[in-house]
């Protein structure tokens, strides 16, 4: 197995302003091997999506780095950091997000579009991304028609589509009642088992931590 | 189809930024095509002014007097060396008692018609044909005078009480001559002297009067200097060459112009800050969507195109009901002051397109702030704002 993941020795320190600051990460180092489904633990403000932002790129860190299959990723900037987000990390998020105005297919083909796909193939491609989560009949629905479940379904399509390297899921069940929980995490168990696609998930449910190859846990911006 | 769905996000909101572009729009058309309207009766004035001398009595302030010369001046002028042809006319108002009016009013033109192959400002003919000089007792009609005189060719028309045989109906031209009656000069003679008071009625001879002289320089002849050399060999005659139409009128109207297009402007801008203000609400009522775009792959560039297209939508959108609005709106005036002959408004196609366009750069520069705002933000913070 060959690492895909390398957080080192990260410190992340938010500033509100000259004297009032967190130091929500202090330290975090973390290594995740390809292909690995790993769950994130820790108690609330332990520093877990703020982690799970730097590896993934949405963020920046203050001091230490950041290696991504190889390459150093926390000192990219622009397009670079553009076409990472684009092909190689995928995220899904607590409540959803998905975009509002836009039906469950034009949410999974936008993530294509931007990667730079022409109309047709981000079509082909949302239409098999949706496929693989089970939503091949909710191409038109707009997110407020779906369930919850369903919605983080159209998430995760969204998150597969380019076909990234790892997947973030920042509490991915955390708004999903238990049923909907369970068919999420067998989805992505399936993924991970069919693509090889590593995912990174943040929860706190125990159950759902079970299921994992590994748990890390946090506490006060280091991993325990 | 995705750019309109979130124009259409906030309905009422955008409903009255568009209402706000519609206006301004409103505003540019009505008030550019009463100017563009003025503009092609100044460029058609130019046009016909530009290679010939006009010559009226001495003394007039303005060319477009209806003073008295005598046609017998005709000679005297003929023999200045770069005379080609004299022209004596008659010009006055075909209805004496219309009060003043916008526009051109209707004018009532007698001429001799000698030199007119060297005319050329050419008038075409929609129905019938040319006046002749044997023509007395016949009229040819004005496109813009025909509803209003009930003129057909072979039919008659009323002017001043008599009747006059229709022989020729002219070609819109959108310029003076579409509010104009030809006839012969006898015929404008007789008219024009039952205007003149009197005492002077009866110690001029009808058949020497004339309001002006067409003078049509020989070729190679500059029509300037003509009308100097005319000015210093004929006595009691004025002679003014293409700049006096430019100056007396065209200067003018260029001030007018920029009035009514300052007052268009103005309003399109007021209709531009409140584009900025429901782009910069609609930027940070989608933060949040902003983010997740950034987070699932937008440049900071499909971000900007992104608001930047929702914008120009809202400026192509009022745009076009402006330009709709106020097309609709000229028509009907002009509709309803067809009888009085006053036409106001032309709505020209680059007026038209011009406006549509002015709306969607307005639109597109209005949301630039906002969506290179919104461009800029960093996927989490925009993630986590609520
Ligand atoms: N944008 C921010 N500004 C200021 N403080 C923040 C911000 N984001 C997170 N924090 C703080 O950083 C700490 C870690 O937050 P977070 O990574 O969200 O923790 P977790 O996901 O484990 O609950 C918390 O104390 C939180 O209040
Ligand atoms: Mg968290």
């Amino acid at each position: 197995m060959s690492t895909l993941i390398k957080g080192v020795n990260i410190h992340k320190r938010y500033v509100m302003s000259k004297d009032n600051y967190v130091d929500a990460l202090q330290g975090a180092s973390v290594e995740i091997q390809q292909g690995e489904m790993v769950a994130v633990m820790g108690p609330s403000g332990s520093g877990k999506s703020t982690l799970l932002h730097i590896l993934g790129c949405l963020d920046s860190l203050n001091s230490g780095e950041v290696w991504l299959d190889g390459r150093r990723v926390d000192v990219l900037t622009g397009r670079d950091l553009t076409r990472l987000r684009r092909n190689e990390v995928g995220f899904i998020f607590q409540t959803f997000n998905l975009v509002p105005s836009l039906t469950a297919l034009e949410n999974v083909a936008l993530a294509a579009h931007y990667a730079g796909k022409g109309k047709r193939a981000s079509d082909e491609d949302a239409k098999e991304a949706l496929a693989q989560v089970g939503l091949s009949d909710r191409h038109k629905h707009r997110p407020n028609e779906l369930s919850g479940g369903q919605q983080q379904r159209v998430a995760i399509a969204r998150a597969l589509v380019n076909k990234p390297k790892v997947i973030f899921g920042d509490e991915p069940t955390g708004n999903l009642d238990s049923a909907s929980s369970e068919e999420i995490v067998a989805r992505m168990h399936r993924i991970n088992r069919d693509t090889g696609t590593t995912f990174v998930l943040v929860t706190h449910d125990a159950g759902v931590a079970q299921t994992c190859d590994r748990v890390v846990h946090m506490l006060d911006g280091r991993v325990s | 189809m995705q750019i309109l769905r979130n124009v259409f996000r906030r309905k009422l909101r955008v409903f009255l930024t568009i209402f706000g572009i519609t206006i301004g729009v409103l505003a540019l058309v009505v008030m550019g095509s009463m100017a563009e309207k003025i503009n092609l009766l100044v460029a058609g004035g130019t046009r016909y002014y530009s290679d010939k001398v006009t010559v009226s009595a001495a003394g007039m302030s303005s060319m477009f007097s209806s003073s008295l010369l005598s046609v017998g001046k005709r000679d005297e002028i003929k023999a200045v060396p770069g005379v080609a042809e004299v022209s004596a006319q008659i010009g006055t108002l075909l209805d004496p008692d219309g009060g003043a009016s916008f526009g051109m009013p209707p004018m009532l033109m007698g001429g001799d018609m000698r030199g007119e192959d060297l005319e050329s400002f050419k008038i075409s003919y929609a129905q019938g044909r040319k006046l002749t000089p044997q023509d007395t007792g016949s009229v040819v009609v004005g496109a813009d005078l025909v509803k209003r005189l009930s003129a057909k060719v072979g039919g008659s028309v009323t002017i001043r009480g008599e009747q006059y045989k229709v022989v020729g109906i002219a070609d819109k031209t959108l310029t003076a001559p579409d509010s104009s009656v030809w006839m012969t000069l006898p015929d404008a003679q007789k008219i024009f002297m039952q205007d003149v008071p009197e005492m002077v009625r009866n110690q001029i001879d009808q058949s020497a009067v004339a309001t002006s002289f067409v003078v049509y320089p020989t070729a190679g002849t500059d029509p300037e200097t003509l009308a100097a050399d005319i000015n210093a060999a004929v006595s009691g005659v004025k002679a003014t060459g293409p700049s006096a139409f430019q100056k007396e009128i065209a200067n003018t109207t260029q001030i007018f112009n920029l009035i009514l297009y300052g007052i268009a402007i103005i309003s399109l801008v007021v209709g531009g800050l409140s584009v900025i203000n429901t782009m910069t609400i609609s930027v940070s009522e989608r933060t949040r969507e902003i983010g997740v775009r950034k987070a699932i792959g937008a440049s900071d560039g499909q971000i900007v195109r992104q608001f930047l297209a929702e914008a120009s939508m809202i400026g192509l959108i009022g745009g076009v009901s402006g330009l709709a609005i106020g097309w609709i709106a000229v028509t009907l005036v002009n509709k309803a002051l067809e009888s009085t002959n006053i036409n106001l408004f032309l709505v020209t196609p680059r007026l038209a397109i011009g406006s549509v366009v002015f709306a969607v750069v307005l639109g597109l520069v209005s949301g630039l702030y906002p969506s290179l705002h919104a461009a800029r933000m960093q996927p989490v913070a925009a993630l986590r704002y609520e």
